[in-house]
């Protein structure tokens, strides 16, 4: 089992991974765009303005589950002091940090058309703008803190406290008054989308999953070599 | 048909407009990545070649990941 998880076999499945996702990566995009773009019926209400829906709700997903993964294994690193779950998380940051943004961005177009503004200081919002300021603060930790440990302290330190803004984000939409309309897709309970958007939906979600590994992939292997060429320099 | 499909019944510049975001972001994020990885690759490749034979030799028989950067640095080569 902890022969598996030795950086040099690690680094043999990267490989395979990266290879094996390159390989069908262009091709569930093309179906998933074509189910996004055309395929997928307008809204009754909202008309063809909902497919930006297939964009901007995957983005948020994948930056809120960027930062709860960020803020989980902070705590594992500050409990078992593994090395590696700081590489992991540092990884991940940057990808989180983009969907953050693109969730905000591709909102603030869609607000235009539905709410008729590009932005209010509304819950769901600005809680999103404060978790990418979170992301922020924890790639700059990072960047500019030469100290590994005192950087990875700090990252730390920086995630866990904004795990508390991950259900504030989450239960926004229910605890005040928004613009910003409830989740429609409930893992409890009954969504309260339909199948034929709810189909594309899912499938753009996985097909910006798969990027999100690819991107997570060949960060780690960048993390690795970093690693080793210090190891390198250090004989 | 194709007019309507660009126009999106008038909510075109938002529907295209937040797809090509989207798409150009990660067409970014992607590229940097692996431009750093690259980077990262070909400077540790070269230390490897840099060092003495002897060394050299140690060094991809400890480190797999070694052996396997400086196999895919010559491919690209």
């Amino acid at each position: 089992m902890f022969k598996i998880l030795n950086l040099s076999n690690i680094f043999y499945w990267i490989e395979k991974l990266i290879g094996f996702i390159n390989s069908i990566f262009f091709i569930l995009l093309l179906v998933a765009l074509s189910f996004a773009l055309i395929f997928s019926p307008p809204d009754y209400l909202q008309g063809d303005s909902v497919r930006i829906m297939y964009v901007h709700v995957p983005s948020a997903w994948i930056g809120l589950a960027s930062f709860s993964s960020i803020a989980i294994l902070s705590i594992a690193h500050f409990i078992f002091k593994i090395k590696n779950i700081k590489l992991i998380t540092k990884s991940i940051a940057p990808i989180g940090l983009m969907f953050t943004c693109l969730a905000i961005v591709t909102g603030s177009i869609w607000g235009q058309p539905t709410w008729g503004t590009w932005w209010v200081w509304d819950a769901r919002i600005t809680s999103m703008l404060i978790l990418a300021l979170f992301y922020i603060g924890f790639i700059s930790t990072h960047k500019f803190i030469t100290d590994e440990n005192k950087a990875n302290k700090i990252s730390s330190i920086i995630a866990i406290i904004g795990l508390i803004n991950i259900p504030i984000i989450k239960y926004s939409v229910d605890w005040w008054n928004t613009l910003h309309q409830p989740a429609s897709i409930k893992l409890t309970g009954e969504s309260s989308i339909h199948s034929s958007m709810l189909m594309p939906l899912l499938l753009m979600f996985f097909v910006l999953i798969l990027y999100c590994a690819l991107i997570f992939l060949m960060k780690y292997k960048t993390e690795i070599i970093r690693i080793k060429k210090k190891n390198l320099n250090r004989l | 048909m194709i007019q309507n499909f660009l126009s999106m019944n008038s909510y075109g510049l938002f529907v295209w407009g937040s797809f090509a975001i989207t798409f150009i972001a990660c067409g970014l994020l992607y590229y940097k990545t692996l431009k750093t990885l690259k980077k990262y690759e070909r400077e540790f490749a070269r230390e490897i070649n840099e060092l003495s034979s002897e060394r050299k030799k140690v060094v991809i028989e400890n480190s797999k990941i070694a052996s396997q950067v400086l196999s895919s640095s010559s491919k690209t080569i």
